[in-house]
């Protein structure tokens, strides 16, 4: 049952993706030998390569992202890494290796973040699954419900229980999709970056150089971008709150993935 | 009137009469002169301060040694309302807001007032600095200071050319210190006292042999004779070559009579420890200040009119500096023993205790725990370095982030906490222990302190599989020689890349149009079905409502033809009542039935109903029917 579930659910992803350059498997184990003999550089250049290809415009590959990570952690740039790390686990929070490889990095970064509330539940199943799983099992209880409602037979018979079971089914379904959506990483991710200029970025108060200093933010700390005023955006990361030049910092999306 | 003989001897009184009168007159006018120039002055003087604004920075001393700390004061005057930023970016330095004190002051008939922002200054390394302009925001827009020269020479550096000698700068009076800086009477007469009797200093400390790195609290109090208003003009330069002296906070004022005189004392409070063993000498520590003397009055305004406008005081004072020094001390710098120094003896130099605490005990696999090592008590917090893990066999360890919370002004006492990121390589359910050493100065011997391991349950990720990476996984070419499976496990082979991926969108399923047009089409499919439903029961109850009419009908034309026995008469009417809906409980049922049975299981049932009692049955039945077609 289970397994057939999961193929439902791979009819309806490939039918909302369509289908992928062959070749790409072919980059993939290619970039995959030469980071595992050591070539860290020649890996990075072929992951990029397959992460620009034009069927990763708007879908990707979290395993090709938590490659391109390790290949970018290999080479001695934290910094990328953090970020490929990210993009890894904002398409699929389940990617196990790809939230320790990100600690392990932050943490030699210097930054510690708290795992959000969603993460003991993403560790088991990816929102995708809660989204569409608790879709069909509401539109199930809906339909359940509008036959013991609106069928004469089952009228008569007065089965309360089912009736129940059906309401039941409904409401938990469709919460369930609801929560998947909302605590979905992705639903955010629009307006989400890291500092990725080198050093400690400096937040001011207004869009100029000259501004009163707020705060300072380490490299790799994820924002929230609030606006944007030229090359100044304002963001927010915790507490803090200020301006910085847009050179400074990377959106958590990729453009392609953004436009 | 007078004869001219008489002139020349009533002209001479005449006249001396009247310019005694004029001097008196032009006396008085002088003097209300005199006070009106003093009231418009200050007015001016007042107004000035208040509509121009001037913002300045200086610094406690341009040049210091490695380990100790100066001091950046903003003055901001003419503006209430000024923001100045909470840290000043230098590389090299750190630079952070301490306070502000409000100055309010009128010296020699001119009042002033000015805001003055201070900021401690840490060197992080040595060499020559530029603090840059400092951004003052105020209410008539932003203005800048003037970027400021800084040196911070190694330890090797020269001694003793700080504070005083390296050109203290002005500071304000501190806060809480309101007679300092006002002019208040000043004693008569042209004498002043001798500057030993006006203004001294002393200092004092617990200890004069102490040990290398322990923190020794010392109190340098400077005594100023009350009846002379006072300027403070800098810090304390309390500096040695070998010692660390700690910042000053907000000295503590006081009065106290001494030898007949009130004097007003400023207390500065700090802490002091010596980086290496030997003998210092601690020169005289000195303060700058400015102190306002009684001047000479000039001829003429001695008069007691005069005196009286101005309250008794006299306003021709003399403003001289003064440099307050207290007595030199010397310390005796005892070397830490070598002997039973343990392998965890990091340089904590007090008296501590210990406690640990894991903040996350479940983390998630692969997730680090948090491990927090508290060192409480009295020392050398800045200086100690971390405990040691102790059982951290399986855990990938990283250098603690600490946060020292005191709980006293110069940070001898308090909490200094340690936290160990640690990552789980194997499935753990208890943390490390850790093992902190110190050296106590009042007992002369090592103490060390353990925390035990703490129960947790953490795992490294090679013990999680993935359950949903089955979904949509596109497998590799199996040609390439690569896993043939489609499922995607987390690799228990950490560092190693996956060999096969998943297509996940950018998009939440929610911003997806496929989503909405599912959503969509599920709902019409709920509604259509829910409408069929209803219209396939509505027709099949329309279809037994007319069965059930006609019924009804043939029923009460067989009650009225009298064809039936009297049995079947009183079945066929509790039929045709219960089609109507009577209630089984209803009494005209149970009458109907009543009368049925004895009909029917005893006697005269087989025959014809009497006429009287068959009209009565329908009678009875025919107002059930009108009771139920009106309702």
């Amino acid at each position: 049952m289970k397994r057939r579930f999961y193929h439902l659910l791979l009819i309806i992803g490939i039918s909302f993706q369509g289908a992928l350059h062959a070749s790409i498997p072919n980059e993939l184990n290619s970039a995959n030998q030469s980071l595992s003999a050591g070539h860290p550089a020649e890996a990075l250049t072929a992951y990029q390569s397959v992460l620009s290809s034009p069927d990763f415009s708007n879908v990707s590959a979290p395993e090709i992202w938590y490659n391109r990570g390790l290949a970018e952690e290999k080479s001695g740039d934290s910094l990328a890494a953090s970020l490929s790390y990210r993009r890894a686990l904002l398409l699929d929070p389940t990617l196990t290796p790809a939230r320790t490889h990100l600690t392990s990095v932050l943490t030699l970064l210097g930054i510690s973040e708290a795992t959000p509330w969603s993460g003991p539940l993403f560790i088991r199943f990816h929102p995708d699954l809660l989204v569409l799983g608790g879709a069909v099992l509401g539109w199930l209880g809906a339909l359940a419900l509008v036959v013991l409602v609106f069928s004469g037979r089952y009228r008569k018979n007065k089965r309360p229980g089912l009736i129940g079971l059906a309401l039941a089914a409904l409401i938990f379904g469709h919460a369930l999709s609801l929560l998947g959506a909302w605590a979905d990483p992705r639903r955010l991710a629009g307006d989400q970056a890291i500092v990725s200029g080198k050093g400690e970025q400096t937040l001011r108060d207004t869009p100029a150089d000259s501004a009163q200093a707020e705060g300072t933010l380490a490299p790799g700390s994820l924002i929230t971008i609030l606006s944007r005023n030229g090359a100044w955006w304002k963001i927010s990361s915790g507490p803090k709150t200020g301006w910085i030049p847009s050179t400074a910092i990377t959106t958590l999306l990729p453009p392609a993935a953004g436009s | 009137m007078c004869s001219i003989s008489n002139r020349g001897r009533w002209i001479k009184p005449f006249m001396i009469g009247n310019i005694l009168k004029l001097m008196q007159v032009f006396k008085t006018a002088l003097i209300i002169l005199v006070a009106l120039w003093i009231f418009v002055g200050v007015m001016v003087s007042d107004c000035r301060a208040a509509g121009n604004t001037s913002v300045t920075a200086e610094l406690s001393r341009a040049e210091i040694n490695a380990g100790e700390m100066a001091e950046l004061q903003v003055h901001v005057s003419g503006a209430d309302n000024a923001r100045v930023p909470q840290e000043i970016q230098v590389d090299g330095l750190q630079i952070r807001l301490t306070g502000q004190s409000t100055q309010v002051q009128m010296v020699n008939f001119k009042v002033s007032s000015s805001v003055v922002y201070s900021y401690i200054v840490m060197p992080m390394s040595t060499g020559k600095f530029t603090i840059p302009s400092i951004p003052v925001r105020t209410d008539s827009g932003t203005m800048q200071t003037a970027p400021l020269s800084f040196t911070v020479l190694d330890s090797s550096g020269v001694a003793g050319q700080t504070g005083a000698g390296g050109g203290a700068v002005p500071v304000s009076p501190q806060p809480g210190m309101p007679g300092f800086a006002a002019p208040r009477q000043v004693p008569q007469g042209n004498a002043p006292p001798t500057e030993g009797r006006m203004a001294f200093g002393e200092i004092t400390t617990a200890k004069k042999k102490i040990y290398a790195g322990e923190m020794i609290p010392v109190e340098i109090s400077y005594y100023f004779d009350a009846r002379y208003p006072v300027q403070i003009l800098s810090n304390p330069d309390l500096a040695s070559e070998g010692l660390l002296v700690e910042r000053f906070p907000d000295p503590k004022q006081s009065r106290e009579d001494r030898d007949g005189i009130t004097y007003n004392i400023l207390t500065f409070h700090t802490l002091l420890s010596a980086v290496k063993p030997g003998s210092i000498d601690v020169p005289p520590v000195k303060l700058k200040t400015q102190i306002q003397m009684p001047g000479a009055v000039p001829p003429g305004f001695d008069n007691p009119v005069f005196q009286q406008m101005l309250g008794g005081q006299n306003p021709f004072t003399q403003t001289r500096e003064l440099m307050v020094k207290t007595p030199s001390l010397h310390f005796d710098i005892l070397p830490l023993p070598k002997e039973g120094r343990p392998a965890s003896f990091a340089g904590a130099v007090g008296e501590f205790d210990s406690d640990a605490v894991v903040a996350n005990p479940k983390p998630l696999p692969g997730d680090p725990a948090v491990l927090t090592v508290k060192i409480g008590g009295k020392g050398n917090f800045r200086a100690m370095g971390p405990p040691i893990l102790t059982d951290s066999d399986g855990w990938r360890t990283y250098p603690p982030a600490d946060k020292i919370d005191s709980s006293d002004a110069l940070s001898l006492e308090g909490v200094k906490s340690f936290d160990f990121t640690l990552i789980a390589q194997e499935k753990k359910t208890n943390s490390p222990g850790s093992e902190f050493s110190y050296f106590d100065p009042t007992t002369e011997k090592y103490v060390t302190l353990s925390t035990k391991p703490l129960p947790l349950k953490a795992s490294p990720l090679s013990d999680v599989v993935t359950p949903t990476a089955t979904a949509l996984s596109t497998p590799v070419q199996p040609s390439q020689g690569v896993n043939k499976s489609p499922a995607v496990t987390a690799n228990s082979n950490d560092g190693e890349p996956l060999s096969s991926f998943t297509v996940r969108s950018w998009k939440t399923p929610v911003q997806r149009a496929e989503f909405l047009i599912g959503s969509l089409a599920m709902l019409l499919a709920a509604v259509s079905l829910g409408g069929i439903l209803h219209f396939r029961d509505l027709q099949t109850r329309q279809g037994s409502v007319a069965e059930q009419r006609r019924r009804l009908t043939a029923l009460w034309a067989s009650l009225n033809s009298g064809t039936l026995d009297a049995a079947s008469t009183y079945d066929a009417a509790l039929e045709y009542a219960t089609l109507l809906g009577v209630s089984e409980s209803d009494e005209v049922i149970l009458w109907i039935t009543a009368r049925r049975d004895v009909l029917k299981y005893g006697v005269g049932g087989s025959v014809l109903l009497g006429s009287d009692e068959r009209s009565k049955l329908l009678e009875t039945l025919g107002k059930i029917s009108s009771n139920k077609a009106s309702s």
